[in-house]
């Protein structure tokens, strides 16, 4: 087991950008190679060793056996994690944009916020945010039409705009609220909401399902209500109490599921 | 500066020299039978020497690139380098951005591309492109087959004012030649529409595509342009098009050729999306054998492949009723533009997958008509850039087309799926090309068509356009070694173009400007003012531009090469 601690002694006011530092491509890295690292910021790249203060212990046979920890705030560090395939990184403070972008396997835990795209077009391994994250958490790459397509995301604060867009597969379970668009474009995969939502969830969704706790300030006109379920069970997940299901978007003929709870939707009833 | 390439094995079909041990000498730019003896000696003894490549068929520059780029950018992140002491960063794979497409054509050897669809409407846009594209000498050929003036000409038989028209607009736009995209079928998507078949009329003109098809390729002729006209015929994609296709080729047969640096009165591009048979995608079967088998008894055509890479591509045509199928189809994002007066385009990613049936079927189709084909002067290799596949895999269709047990192999691992060769006669197919035919097909031939006089062959006077490859072809079996070919046909040992070194091992070392190629009719003046008096009331009413905006003036296109062709002879 390798434990590798870097912590911030210096916040850029231009984004670090960390997708080179990942378990797959560091689990060999002695303390010297990090001090010998440049990081790229902007157009440049500058010694890691301006910005953190490296500690490494242990080591380690494979980016499984690898533990990343970032102290302090890194709110200016982009790609936290982007692309890593196993091992675990833990921010404690926040994480720029793209953290946990395509990443495929392992786990990041960013005690604080996080920035837009977090978990883009995730494929595995598992995201925790203890904090809130802002647009396209979960999404494609700008243009692309194929999104996160597995693994989980676990948001313990609020999402912003269009959460899960072109989701097809995997899991994103929010604590907080979320914002408009939660799910558009998604034709598989899960979307649990536990908080309020602004409106428009599920738009253009073809396929999967979204369930809000919640309650929903407006509905997209291509659901098409379907039925009160109680105690639903959806991809083998129950859960307890009356919901209001709908089926859409009518828009792309979609046949996703949105399921709202009742007690709390009433004026939907 | 003079230099001797020393030893290379040289294939230069022009000139009839196929894998002759010799030297090529160059000196300020141009082929020479001799150098002193400052000369400068590259050695490539045992290496493969050819004229630079010719591209006959692509999409690399105007504004349905820049549409393409701007909303796919999830294609401009692959392909990402960083920036060298020579070339600026590349970005792109099925559209790179400017300096990647002229990179990356330097590294496969090749030093001139066709701008296969230039709307006169955007031409200024497309020169303006062409001169942000380094290493390359780049021919814009203009639409004309959708053209208002052009259909109403073509309706009324008046062929010379119809040739003045042409005369004045290659002026005016600084085109090659005449390239005709879906024959009033795009004009018909204009109201929603598609013509199907060449005796289809457009709606509201009462014209079809054989008469404007036969009335450009008169008028072509009366000009004695140095290349034919240029068609991709209706009906792309359609399973059951071939007729049309046969069709296209044979209703201009009867006319005669007025140009003696060419062979060909048509050239149908893309061949591969017009030689379907069957009547849906269900019962879709190989065209390709009536398709060749017309080509191979007719000496007036000539085409290009438009050959499926198996890749995640962009589809970009100015045929907008097709690409409003295609997006219906695959449910991908659409673009689309109405040309004014003019034409129209469209663009849809598209994955052409070995998985799919029909895009295994297509890549069947294509490889199918570059083997049934006899002779290679009337073939070039194509992908129709980037509509069936980027034209960075050129050399692996070159390592397919070289090597029968290669195919054979993707048709048995299910790298292409079974209706590759269920539906094709592909299977049937053992031909396999040697070097020759692949220098034909990739540059003797595209030159011979396009009637250039100054590249495509190592013959003395002519450009130092010169690619060597590294590979010994006595030591090689293509057949055996397809892997090895792509490497070597995609990685050029040295690039040569005018006499200058842009690349060394596979690497771009120099970057040097772009050329415009247009051609210049003399001696149609009167008719041409005549003619330019007579529309500008109707240019006047109905386009959006100034007349005076509208032409392209020389800055647009600062290193011209201009081709001066005097009328009628």
């Amino acid at each position: 087991m390798k434990t590798i601690t870097l912590t911030l002694k210096k916040k850029s006011q231009i984004a670090l950008e960390f997708d080179e530092l990942i378990p797959d491509k560091v689990f060999t890295w002695e303390k010297a190679d990090f001090e010998n690292y440049q990081v790229p910021v902007g157009n440049r790249r500058f010694p890691l060793t301006d910005y953190f203060d490296i500690e490494v212990e242990g080591t380690a046979e494979n980016p499984a056996e690898v533990k990343m920890i970032l102290d302090g705030d890194c709110g200016r560090v982009k790609y936290i994690g982007s692309k890593m395939g196993a091992g675990e990184i833990i921010v404690n403070g926040d994480a720029d944009l793209h953290c946990g972008a395509e990443m495929e396997g392992g786990k990041i835990t960013v005690n604080g916020h996080a920035e837009s795209y977090a978990g883009r077009e995730m494929k595995g391994g598992e995201l925790e945010i203890m904090g809130n994250t802002r647009e396209f958490c979960g999404c494609s790459y700008i243009g692309d039409w194929r999104g996160m397509s597995g693994g989980k995301i676990i948001l313990h604060g609020s999402a912003g705009k269009q959460l899960g867009e072109c989701l097809s597969g995997g899991e994103i379970y929010v604590g907080g609220d979320c914002d408009i668009l939660a799910g558009i474009h998604m034709n598989k995969g899960f979307i649990q909401i536990d908080g309020d939502v602004t409106r428009w969830p599920g738009g253009q969704m073809k396929n999967g399902n979204i369930l809000i706790k919640g309650k929903l300030g407006i509905l997209l006109e291509g659901m098409v209500f379907d039925e009160i379920v109680k105690d639903p069970v959806i991809d083998g997940k129950s859960f307890s109490g009356k919901y209001i299901k709908y089926t859409g978007d009518l828009a792309v003929n979609g046949k996703g599921g949105l399921y709202l709870n009742a007690e709390k939707n009433r004026e939907y009833l | 500066m003079e230099y001797i390439l020393k030893n290379g094995i040289v294939y230069d079909p022009a000139n009839n020299i196929a894998g002759e041990k010799k030297d090529v000498m160059f000196k300020d730019g141009k082929i020479v039978e001799n150098v002193s003896s400052d000369a400068k000696v590259l050695d490539v003894t045992d290496k493969i020497v050819m004229p630079a490549g010719v591209d006959p068929h692509a999409h690399v520059a105007g504004p349905k690139l820049v549409v393409g780029r701007l909303y796919r950018p999830e294609d401009s992140r692959k392909g990402v380098t960083h920036k060298t002491d020579v070339c600026r960063s590349e970005s792109g794979f099925s559209i790179p951005s400017c300096p990647a497409t002229g990179y990356r054509y330097s590294r496969m050897g090749y030093t001139t591309v066709t701008e296969a669809a230039m709307p006169p409407l955007e031409a200024k846009h497309t020169h303006e492109e062409i001169t942000a594209i380094p290493n390359l000498d780049i021919t814009p050929l203009p639409l004309f087959g959708n053209n208002w003036f052009v259909m109403q000409y073509a309706k009324e038989d008046k062929i010379e004012e119809l040739a003045a028209f042409i005369s004045a607009w290659l002026k005016l736009t600084k085109g090659y030649g005449i390239k005709i995209v879906n024959p009033c079928g795009t004009e018909a998507w204009g109201w929603g529409m598609n013509v199907h078949g060449i005796d289809d009329p457009a709606p509201h003109w009462d014209v079809t595509g054989r008469e404007v098809l036969r009335a450009l390729a008169q008028a072509n002729e009366m000009l004695g342009l140095p290349h034919s006209i240029h068609v991709h015929p209706n009906d792309l994609g359609h399973p059951g098009n071939f007729p049309t296709t046969v069709n296209t080729l044979d209703c201009v047969k009867d006319i005669e050729k007025n140009s003696s640096v060419r062979d060909q009165t048509i050239h149908l591009t893309h061949a591969q999306f017009h030689s379907y048979a069957g009547t849906s995608w269900r019962d879709v079967e190989s065209g390709a054998d009536k398709v060749a088998d017309y080509i191979n008894k007719n000496k007036h055509v000539t085409c290009d492949i438009g050959q499926i890479t198996l890749d995640e591509t962009t589809t970009m045509t100015a045929d907008g009723p097709m690409e409003f199928d295609l997006h219906q189809l695959n449910g991908l994002k659409w673009a689309n533009k109405d040309i004014e007066l003019e034409t129209g385009s469209g663009i849809v990613p598209f994955i052409y997958s070995g998985k799919a049936p029909v895009s295994s079927f297509q890549w069947a189709v294509g490889l199918e008509l570059f083997l049934l084909i006899k002779d290679p002067w009337q073939l070039c290799l194509t992908t129709d850039h980037p509509h069936a596949g980027p034209f960075i895999r050129y050399p692996r269709i070159i390592s397919w087309l070289m090597s029968a047990e290669r195919r054979q192999e993707m048709m048995d691992n299910l790298e292409v799926r079974v209706w590759s060769y269920k539906r094709t006669g592909l299977g049937t197919l053992d031909r396999e090309y040697d070097f020759n035919e692949i220098a034909t097909i990739t540059r003797a031939s595209a030159a011979r068509i396009y009637g250039y006089q100054d590249r495509g062959e190592l013959t003395p006077g002519y450009n130092a356009d010169i690619a060597v490859y590294d590979l010994n072809p006595n030591d090689i079996d293509p057949s055996k070694e397809p892997a090895a070919i792509e490497k070597a046909f995609g990685n050029a040992m040295y690039t040569i173009k005018n006499g200058e070194i842009l690349v060394k091992d596979g690497e771009v070392v120099k970057v040097v400007p772009s050329h415009t190629l247009w051609t210049d009719v003399k001696g149609f003046e009167e008719q041409e003012n005549a003619v330019m008096e007579k529309i500008m009331p109707t240019f006047r009413r109905f386009y959006t531009v100034k007349f005076e905006n509208y032409k392209v003036h020389d800055h647009f296109a600062p290193n011209p090469i201009v081709t001066e062709v005097q009328a009628g002879k």
